[in-house]
């Protein structure tokens, strides 16, 4: 390049700053960012549908972003980009629980309102947390609908993922109070686990059943536990007479399901979750959300319990052999 | 090329070209531009260092058990991170120099090694976070206008420049990679050489591995998962021959801007619908396939040039009218 093209290329680019065709944003809209954990996964896109869904009926500027390889810094790198764009919100959901947390206090430092869904950030990094469920909500829904599969009796086992896992255990626990509480006809008498693999759930869930020949029910609580389970259920050939039911992603048990093995998977809807995430975002910056606010209305969800700083939910999903096709995470 | 990804993104994009942003396309990709300078003198060599990237994970990790667990001040155990990432680079240089294995043999099984190792010390899972303010301010305040890490990359950036471009040592780097064995012959202290390229190629990683813990305040072990194939993509952008023997590090610091503005400015564009389609959540997707189409263009561009300068050349020496 000789130094005549180099400088009047130079000059060239000197005035780039001045011209730019972008449209300019509409004054007076909310601007909300919506962070993924990945690009890649359906449940994120789900949810992000549901925060769609409510950019749409709250009029607001929406952007979804998220990365799609595993560089940790690449969250931090999103939500530093919005924080130059002088978004309004952030609404985001954390891969990395501590070091998010560390571009989000900037972000609230920039006055930009956060609020967190599905994998919360440290408390002091957002306002809210849109919690999906609660342990009790999910060991409670768990069992109520095993004992209304077997009609609130007999012998029930749970497949577990670690016996170390400390989510897992607060849900077991859930289910144990609750069973002690209402189902005094049923029985605990295994748990298992399956060390977050299919073919070792499957494996135990053999065992249990030649073990336990009354076994009426077996509750997976790990996403792997289910389908394992299912399968070995099926190949002992007792399809319908040892229900199924666990926690998991539809995608994952929708032929089991649709056999008639698997009875019921438990899970919340994500759509619902990054509807009420944007909801919550926008009431926040337009100050009707506040600390010590004690229930939410977000939209067509209708009114939500707060507790402490997060925002429930509400009870799981039920996903069944009628609407498991409506769901494609 | 720069101009050219300039001129886009601040038409397509939004506050593309402003002083926040810019400051946000450096202070994102230091890391990627000090693995980028000192992979060029290992790749001069005809080398490559595929393990920076997990060594900079290594590095993070004990980094985060020294202060964390061991109660050091962050600035020494950020010393230490960096010596350790000397050592990881003295693992390789053993491996090259002393028992002359193929670089690219040793540095995928140091790659492996170097991450399974961080992951090893963490279970996986485990990280290490709560640094102190001073510390972080590293990664996230200005001085003088400009990110501080940013610094940290000039003067490593000048001392890498000079070491290539001024010393002996650097002169010997050429040499090797355009002829190991005539280097030899010449009485150059070929495996001494080689280890200094690979051993800084880890002090550096070690150092780009602390930036990164103080920019996002967390040390786990996938942290610089894949910056090691962007570095050399960098350099090669910088026209550094993957052969070894030539190339400049300015060239490296322009291939390692293309890319940083490249990565930064897919973010900025957004709000533009294709067939209802919003285009700002597929830019993203594109990095990666605009990453590559830029370095084999890069390189076809400069490979026709060569060849027609020197079809050219050859006409000029031959004038003979019969030939065909």
């Amino acid at each position: 390049m000789t130094r005549k093209t180099f400088l009047l290329s130079a000059a060239l680019l000197a005035t780039l700053p001045f011209v730019s065709c972008k449209k300019s944003e509409d004054a007076g809209k909310l601007s909300v960012g919506f962070l993924l954990k990945s690009k890649g996964n359906q449940y994120f896109v789900t949810c992000e549908q549901g925060a769609r869904a409510a950019a749409e009926e709250l009029d607001i500027d929406l952007r979804v972003d998220g990365p799609i390889s595993a560089d940790p810094a690449k969250q931090n790198e999103i939500v530093e980009n919005w924080i130059t764009d002088g978004l309004d919100v952030i609404v985001a959901a954390c891969e990395n629980k501590d070091s998010l947390s560390t571009a989000l206090r900037k972000a609230q430092d920039a006055g930009i309102k956060v609020i967190t869904y599905d994998a919360d950030a440290q408390p002091d990094a957002r306002s809210f947390f849109s919690n999906q469920a609660t342990a009790q909500g999910i060991g409670e829904k768990l069992i109520d609908t095993s004992a209304s599969l077997t009609d609130g009796s007999g012998e029930f086992a749970i497949i577990t993922g670690t016996l170390t896992s400390a989510n897992l255990n607060e849900w077991i626990a859930a289910i144990k109070v609750r069973q002690a509480e209402k189902y005094p006809g049923m029985k605990l008498v295994d748990i298992r686990p399956c060390d977050d693999n299919k073919d070792k759930a499957q494996q135990e869930a053999t065992n249990l059943l030649s073990a336990h020949p009354n076994l009426k029910a077996i509750v997976a609580v790990c996403s792997p536990g289910v389908p394992g389970a299912a399968e070995a259920v099926k190949q002992a050939g007792k399809t319908g007479a040892v229900k199924v039911v666990g926690l998991g992603l539809p995608s994952e048990n929708r032929a089991y399901v649709k056999e008639g093995v698997t009875q019921a998977i438990i899970l919340w809807n994500p759509e619902d979750l990054g509807y009420l995430a944007v909801h919550a975002g926008v009431a926040l910056a337009k100050g009707n959300l506040t600390g010590g606010s004690e229930s939410f209305k977000a939209g067509k969800l209708g009114n939500l319990e707060i507790e402490g700083d997060s925002i429930i939910l509400g009870t799981p999903f039920t996903f069944t052999k009628e609407n498991i096709d409506n769901f494609d995470f | 090329m720069i101009a050219v990804e300039l001129v886009l993104f601040q038409v397509l994009g939004r506050n593309f070209l402003t002083g926040g942003n810019v400051s946000n396309v450096f202070r994102h990709s230091v890391e990627i531009g000090l693995l980028a300078l000192a992979m060029t003198p290992v790749i001069l060599t005809g080398g490559i260092d595929l393990s920076v990237g997990s060594l900079m994970g290594l590095c993070a990790v004990l980094f985060g058990m020294m202060v964390k667990m061991l109660g050091l001040d962050p600035w020494v155990a950020g010393c230490l991170a960096v010596l350790c990432g000397a050592m990881g680079g003295a693992v390789n240089a053993g491996l090259v120099a002393g028992l002359k294995l193929p670089p690219l043999i040793v540095t995928l099984g140091t790659f492996s090694l170097f991450r399974g190792l961080a992951e090893a010390f963490t279970k996986g899972s485990e990280s290490y976070s709560g640094f102190s303010e001073e510390f972080l301010a590293l990664g996230n305040s200005d001085l003088a206008g400009v990110p501080t890490q940013v610094w940290i990359l000039v003067a490593v950036g000048l001392g890498i420049w000079f070491l290539v471009h001024r010393t002996t040592y650097g002169r010997s780097l050429r040499a090797i990679g355009f002829a190991e064995e005539g280097a030899r012959y010449a009485g150059l202290p070929v495996g001494r050489n080689l280890s200094l390229a690979y051993i800084s190629a880890g002090a550096v990683a070690g150092l780009a591995a602390v930036i990164l813990v103080a920019r996002l305040g967390e040390a786990r072990a996938n942290a610089g998962i894949g910056y090691e194939l962007l570095a050399i993509t960098a350099v090669v952008l910088g026209g550094v021959s993957i052969f070894g023997g030539s190339g400049n590090v300015s060239g490296t610091v322009l291939g390692w801007i293309s890319l940083a503005i490249l990565n930064n400015g897919l973010t900025r564009i957004s709000d533009y619908e294709i067939l209802g389609e919003k285009v700002s959540s597929v830019a993203r997707e594109l990095s990666g396939l605009l990453t590559g189409l830029l370095l084999l263009s890069a390189l076809a561009l400069a490979a026709s040039t060569k060849t027609l300068a020197l079809r050219r050349a050859r006409k000029q020496s031959t004038p003979d009218p019969q030939s065909p």
